[in-house]
């Protein structure tokens, strides 16, 4: 596997800005040693695993020379420069390594640090993922572009926040396995040209390991012969006249055939080996089983039972009764072969695998059914993994974390205590007590059960008043709002202001998504973090302001109330900022050094 | 929040729930007296009644203690014989109202304390989901369902939980509420449940014309409304409540577990029991501060 | 010969075309208005409750305002019913343009019947008198039994059990058009027969009243009193008894029809007579409106061609039939299965794919009529494949012309042709070309004029 340890040139940094120490980084499986080239050099490391908590490192492609970031359990990081790509991904493995060994024995602490800070070890086939989703989401890659390649926000946080979009894309992917076709291969139908007599057979690796495996005969006759007696393609050439004489039902130019030519006679005579299985099978049967069709069975009235070949036909005297094969023979076969599924799971490239492969696991196999519980046993088994069809089944949900209310009494209990109890704050004076006012509403019900209603409801007045107003206030929505009364405000902006404001509410919606969950501060990472969030976000502000003037006096209005929202949640943000600021350097006066 | 797609309905027979506010208090102060009130809703009623034969009707009477039904259209029961001045609807309805408004009054404890005391529209409300819910469950064939709320106290922001857990139900089941609101000012807990279902909100100017705007506006069946166009509120208030004080609030802090809403941080989430995590612990279940806006 | 299709909602059409003094004393009744309202459109009942209380015009553009692009041809549709109805009126004034305003005798029945509840000319007997009144089960029962009885009359005048009283001369009015009669055969049913039976009940009652009706002329019974006499019946109460002698002599002779097709049941009590209304007449006035009909199905169609109809009716047996063939009957349950000759049968008859496939879904029974599509798609999309197997050849009436004077002339003749649609082939090199026989009369005046 990888070799016990790796020794690289690097360069050793103490942050991104510092020019470095040039020297040998030297990993072992428990530590690494870098040592100076420059012998004075104080920059001597001999750092534990275990104290490396996560390392980052920059993306080839990227403009950046090929940086590794180890960080430790104090906050503090490591940084080396590599000489190339290669000797970085080599190391970037190795440390990878090294770090999941060390955490099998992990401390609480170690966890939750990795939690927060999720680290660049990303297969190929994440980073696919990713490419994939920014491409197909033009938003999305606007956000990516704006803070990832801005630096803002690293790749890692972009993505810590989207996973859920990862997952999704990833588990659309299917597992399930590919079974063999229902089609018969004796249905592969010989092509003609018409002209000559030559009768052309097309065949594909899948076609070749549903022969083997519904012909067990032809299958022993490929091991036995190929390659040491003739080639593969002559194998197939013989098999597919002895074919060929089957579909033309000529039982005695068969026998003829067979007498001249041994290895034909092989392809042309029953399968012995299929009728040992069949023996066998037929003592397993369960005898009280009615095998008797009914009338839904009924394929008669099909032509040729919809086949291609039909055994019913075919009259032919007993002395070549050797040479036929029934079309029984060949559906049974066909249908137990289907059902098995595909047991063999090798690429369909060299023809030769395949019939190994397929020789072994009959071998497994008929090892197996010498005790008849376990070959039961192993059918079930195979069932079991086969009938896993994805397609068909509901999609799982989502794993959902239960919520538990503790008492689901108490939450609502209250609700009800509350709204029984409790008045509003405020609302116009009621100059009644309660009594008179239940008093004075049912006076009104009496009132009306003996007046009877209001006649008539509505003076004819009123009624035109309401209705036309009404319809006023719907002439004035559609008018207001343009053909579809379904637009909003948004719309009726000019479509570069409107894009704008929506990329700049995402981005502001992000980058706060990014700047609360960062708090409560507890690492210099997550301070520097904080503080690129900020100046980030301070850069919109003014670009807002930017927007609010450069708009038609008309739409000044919207626009103002739009990005009034977008200021207001970057004020909340920006004073939890200074209170949280003050804060820290009054604490800060205590621990001089505490972060970077 | 997206309102509620509504479903293509082939014909017009709709179940209409009237949530009907009994609030004694919010009435002794309305400017419109309730006996001219309840005359424009019945009008209202036999009308909806008249359009189709398998038209349903439930009144629900909101009172400030506590809610019941009090008509069924369906109900075998509800056959008395009308009088010349009034149809049998108006006679039952009356007598079931009345028979309300006594019970709500035994059930009030003290006095509220000198203000217009809100009604226990979560209740209401709970109970005609509940009566649709059963509707729905009747058969492959029953009358589109809507809700109507003739509602005129003032919200109770200590319903505020609930009033909302209903309005989610209700857009799951594809059931429009509809508010017509009669009280001063406007109601953030309807505006929110019509726009979150996909009804109509709407605020008469004219009292004297209560009718009209009922039989205009809401008489329409779901089936008309793919071809109509109705009133769209203006602005809606999409505040929230939070749970400690039932105080509406602009931001505040939201359990991530169970999405409660608090004005101020606290050690625990009072809903679902979870540990927030203070300043220097590294619990996942931080809360997180975020500001509610408004998708308008 | 003309296609007869028969439409159920038609009746409507028949009160819109009564004359207009004739509709107006019509609304004098309120349950007639109430009756009418609810046969509207959806769109047009709202129009209508909304102008209740306005006594003034309301401008077109008014109304209009509210309708959506999408909903246009309906509000069209709408607005036209209520004219024909002479429920909306209307107005044209320079300055505001098209206005309308709701029929005043209509207006004023509608708002006293929504403050005041509509009161029935006559009131449920008490239970003191009518002793034992059926209960509403057995009353259904008798109501499907009656009329069941009278539709396999209609159809089979052998096969009824037992004979409606209706007298043979009416039964032959409403087998015109149903069945056709050569000399000495056994009466066949016609196009419309079959279709007819394929509709629904409500559907099958409206067209029989509507023959009543318009059949009442020749027994000296006015066709306005008539529809508001059935109208207001529509509003009784089921169930309940109501005394004879609340009726005049034309209507009590009209309810003894009626209760031969089960719409209500007569019952002689020692002093009084009365009459219980079905079911099926208080359902005359909804199933005027377009709400779909509510009742359970019994049939369920497999995917392999089978059909099961839960059913105990001989009816029922008789129409599926129509179109499949039974293969056996258990007392609650028939078997059949569509095959192709059965198809064939069918569509000899006249019955399209169309109706049969309406048919099954609307009778499908409610375990399968939950799923969608409730008939299996193989069998619907077979049963539409074998209909246009029979429509390959389609035979046109046709004229054929040749031997043009000059290319001119054969141009402008087909041009012509193909203006009227009754081109069906040409061949410019020979200059010859087929027309259809009904525009070979034009044709020929334009070929008269081409030489002039």
């Amino acid at each position: 596997m990888a070799s016990a340890q790796v020794i690289k040139r690097a360069k050793y940094k103490t942050t991104v800005k510092d020019p470095g120490t040039a020297g040998v980084l030297k990993m072992a499986w428990d530590r690494f040693i870098f040592t100076p080239n420059h012998p004075n050099s104080a920059s001597n490391l001999d750092v534990e695993f275990r104290f490396i908590k996560g390392h980052k490192n920059t993306k080839e492609g990227s403009n950046k020379p090929p940086w590794l970031n180890l960080t430790n359990d104090q906050g503090g990081s490591y940084i080396f420069e590599f000489e190339s790509y290669p000797d970085l991904h080599t190391c970037r493995d190795f440390v990878g390594k090294s770090i999941g060994r060390s955490g099998e024995t992990p401390t609480a602490a170690s966890g939750k640090t990795d939690a927060s800070l999720p680290d660049e070890q990303i297969s190929t086939a994440e980073l696919e993922l990713r490419i994939k989703l920014l491409r197909e989401n033009s938003e999305l890659q606007k956000l990516h572009k704006q803070l990832v390649i801005g630096g803002i926000l690293t790749e890692a946080e972009f993505w810590a926040t989207r996973k859920k979009l990862l997952d999704q894309e990833s588990s659309r992917k299917s597992k399930q396995r590919v079974g063999f076709k229902s089609a018969m291969i004796s249905d592969i139908k010989p092509a003609t040209d018409g002209r000559t007599n030559k009768v052309t057979f097309s065949l594909t690796p899948e076609v070749i390991l549903q022969i083997f495996a519904e012909k067990p005969a032809v299958h022993a006759a490929f091991l036995k012969y190929v390659p040491n007696k003739m080639t593969e393609k002559d194998f197939w050439t013989k098999y597919f006249k002895a074919e060929y004489l089957h579909s033309t039902r000529n039982a005695v130019a068969a026998a003829a055939e067979a007498a001249e030519d041994e290895e034909l006679a092989i392809f042309l005579r029953n399968d012995d080996i299929l009728a040992k299985e069949a023996r066998q099978k037929i003592r397993r049967v369960d005898p009280t089983v009615n095998m008797e069709a009914d009338q839904g069975d009924d394929y008669m009235h099909l032509p040729d039972h919809g086949l291609f070949r039909d055994g019913g036909k075919d009259i032919i005297e007993s002395q070549h009764e050797l040479y036929r094969r029934t079309l029984a023979h060949d559906l049974n076969r066909h249908a137990a072969v289907v059902l098995e599924g595909r047991t063999v799971e090798v690429e369909l490239e060299d023809t030769r695998t395949v019939a190994e492969a397929l020789a072994k696991l009959k071998r497994v196999e008929s090892a197996n059914e010498d005790s008849d519980g376990t070959a039961n046993q192993g059918i079930l088994e195979r069932i079991a993994r086969i009938t896993e069809i994805e397609d068909l089944q509901a999609s799982h949900g989502p794993p959902l974390a239960p919520l538990c209310i503790k008492d689901p009494r108490d939450y609502f209990d209250s609700q009800q205590v509350i709204a029984v109890k409790a008045p509003a704050a405020e609302g116009k004076k009621c100059n009644l007590s309660s009594r008179e006012a239940y008093g004075s509403l049912r006076d009104s019900i009496s009132q009306t059960k003996q007046m009877g209603l209001l006649n008539p409801v509505v003076k004819t007045k009123d009624a035109l008043q309401v209705f036309n107003a009404l319809s006023h206030d719907i002439s004035r929505t559609k008018y207001d709002v343009g053909k579809n009364p379904q637009d909003s405000v948004l719309d009726k902006l000019p479509s570069t202001t409107k894009e704008q404001l929506l990329h700049h509410w995402t981005s502001i919606q992000e980058l706060l998504r990014h700047f609360w969950s960062s708090y409560p501060i507890t690492s210099s990472y997550l301070y520097a973090k904080v503080n690129r969030l900020k100046d980030a976000m301070s850069q919109i502000y003014p670009q807002l302001e930017e927007i609010k003037k450069s708009v038609p006096a008309h739409h000044k209005q919207h626009v103002s109330v739009l990005v009034r929202q977008m200021h207001q949640a970057l004020d909340a943000a920006f004073q939890h900022y200074d209170a949280d600021l003050q804060k820290r350097s009054a604490k800060s006066s205590e621990r001089p050094n505490g972060y970077v | 929040m997206a309102s509620a797609p509504s479903k293509l309905y082939t014909d017009d027979v709709s179940l209409l729930v009237v949530l009907l506010d009994a609030n004694p208090f919010f009435w002794s102060a309305s400017s419109l007296p309730f006996s001219k009130f309840i005359s424009h809703v019945i009008s209202f009623l036999n009308s909806v009644l008249l359009l189709n034969q398998l038209n349903q009707i439930v009144v629900i009477a909101t009172g400030h203690n506590c809610c019941d039904y009090v008509y069924d259209s369906s109900s075998p029961a509800s056959r008395s014989v009308g009088t010349g001045k009034l149809s049998a609807l108006s006679v039952d309805l009356l007598e079931k109202l009345e028979e309300f408004v006594g019970r709500d009054e035994k059930l009030l404890k003290k006095e509220p304390e000198g203000s217009i005391a809100s009604s226990l529209l979560s209740g209401s409300l709970s109970m005609a989901l509940c009566y649709i819910q059963r509707v729905f469950r009747s058969g492959p064939r029953h009358p589109h369902p809507r809700i109507l709320c003739l509602h005129g106290s003032q919200d109770g922001p200590e319903q505020y939980v609930a009033i909302m857990n209903a309005i989610f139900s209700a857009q799951r089941s594809m059931v429009p509420i509809d508010s017509c609101f009669i009280g001063a000012q406007n109601s953030a807990f309807l505006q929110q449940a019509s726009y979150i279902t996909g009804g109509v909100y709407l605020k008469p100017q004219l009292l004297e014309g209560t009718f009209q705007y009922l039989s205009t506006v809401f008489g329409t069946d779901l089936h008309s409304r793919g071809f109509l166009q109705l009133p769209k509120s203006v602005g809606v208030d999409f505040r929230a409540s939070c749970f400690c004080h039932k105080k509406t609030i602009d931001m505040g802090y939201i359990c991530s577990v169970c999405l409660s809403i608090f004005c101020k941080h606290h050690k625990k989430c009072s809903t679902c029991g979870s540990v927030f995590g203070q300043p220097h612990s590294e619990v996942a279940s931080e809360p997180n501060k975020k500001r509610k806006a408004g998708d308008t | 010969m003309p296609q007869v299709k028969i439409i159920a909602r038609n009746f409507m059409d028949m009160v819109a075309a009564l004359p207009a003094m004739k509709l107006d004393q019509l609304y004098q009744n309120a349950f007639i208005c109430e009756a009418i309202l609810r046969s509207l459109p959806p769109l047009a009942k709202k129009y209508v409750i909304q102008m209740l209380y306005i006594e003034e015009a309301v401008t077109t553009k008014s109304i209009e305002e509210w309708v959506l692009p999408d909903g246009l041809s309906k509000h069209k549709v709408a607005i036209d019913r209520l004219l024909q109805l002479r429920i909306f009126s209307e107005a044209f004034d320079r300055s505001s343009g098209t206005s309308y305003r709701l029929n005043p005798t209509f207006q004023t029945n509608l708002q006293k019947h929504i403050t005041c509840g509509g009161v029935l000319p006559r009131e449920p007997m008490p239970s003191s008198i009518t002793a034992r009144l059926p209960s509403l089960e057995d009353l259904a029962v008798f109501a499907l039994e009656q009329w069941e009885c009278f539709l396999l009359q209609l159809i089979n005048s052998t096969q009824a059990e037992k004979m409606t009283n209706i007298s043979p001369s009416m039964m032959r009015i409403f087998q015109r058009g149903l069945l056709t009669q050569r000399d000495k055969e056994p009466p066949r049913l016609t196009e419309s027969g079959f279709q007819f039976l394929l509709m629904d009940t409500n559907a099958q009652l409206w067209y029989i009243i509507r023959e009543y009706i318009s059949n009442s002329e020749e027994r000296d019974v006015d066709s306005a009193d008539l529809i508001s006499f059935l109208l207001e019946l529509s509003f009784h109460a089921t169930g309940e008894a109501y005394n004879m002698n609340t009726l005049t002599e034309v209507q009590r002779n009209t309810l003894k029809d009626l209760a031969d097709l089960g719409l209500v049941k007569l019952q002689q009590g020692r002093k009084e007579s009365w009459f219980i209304p079905t079911k099926l007449t208080t359902n005359l006035s909804v199933s005027l409106t377009d709400s779909s009909s509510r009742k359970e199905g019994f049939v369920v169609v497999e995917t392999n061609f089978r059909i099961y109809a839960y059913s105990t009716s001989k009816l029922h047996c008789e129409i599926l039939r129509l179109f499949s063939r039974i293969e056996y009957q258990l007392p609650n349950l028939i078997v059949g299965a569509i095959t192709k000759e059965s198809l064939y049968n069918a569509f000899d008859n006249g019955i399209t794919a169309e109706q049969i496939i309406s048919f099954l879904q609307q009778n499908a029974h409610p375990r399968v009529s939950e799923r969608v599509p409730s008939v299996p798609e193989n069998v619907t999309d077979q049963i539409r494949l074998w209909e246009s197997d029979l429509n390959r050849v389609e035979m046109t009436p046709a004229h054929f012309y040749d031997e043009f004077p000059t290319r001119d002339v054969f141009e402008a003749a087909c041009d012509f042709a193909r203006e009227y649609g009754g081109l069906l082939w040409e061949d410019s090199k020979k200059m010859r070309l087929v027309v259809k026989t009904d525009v070979h009369m034009h044709m020929r005046e334009h070929l008269r004029r081409q030489r002039q």
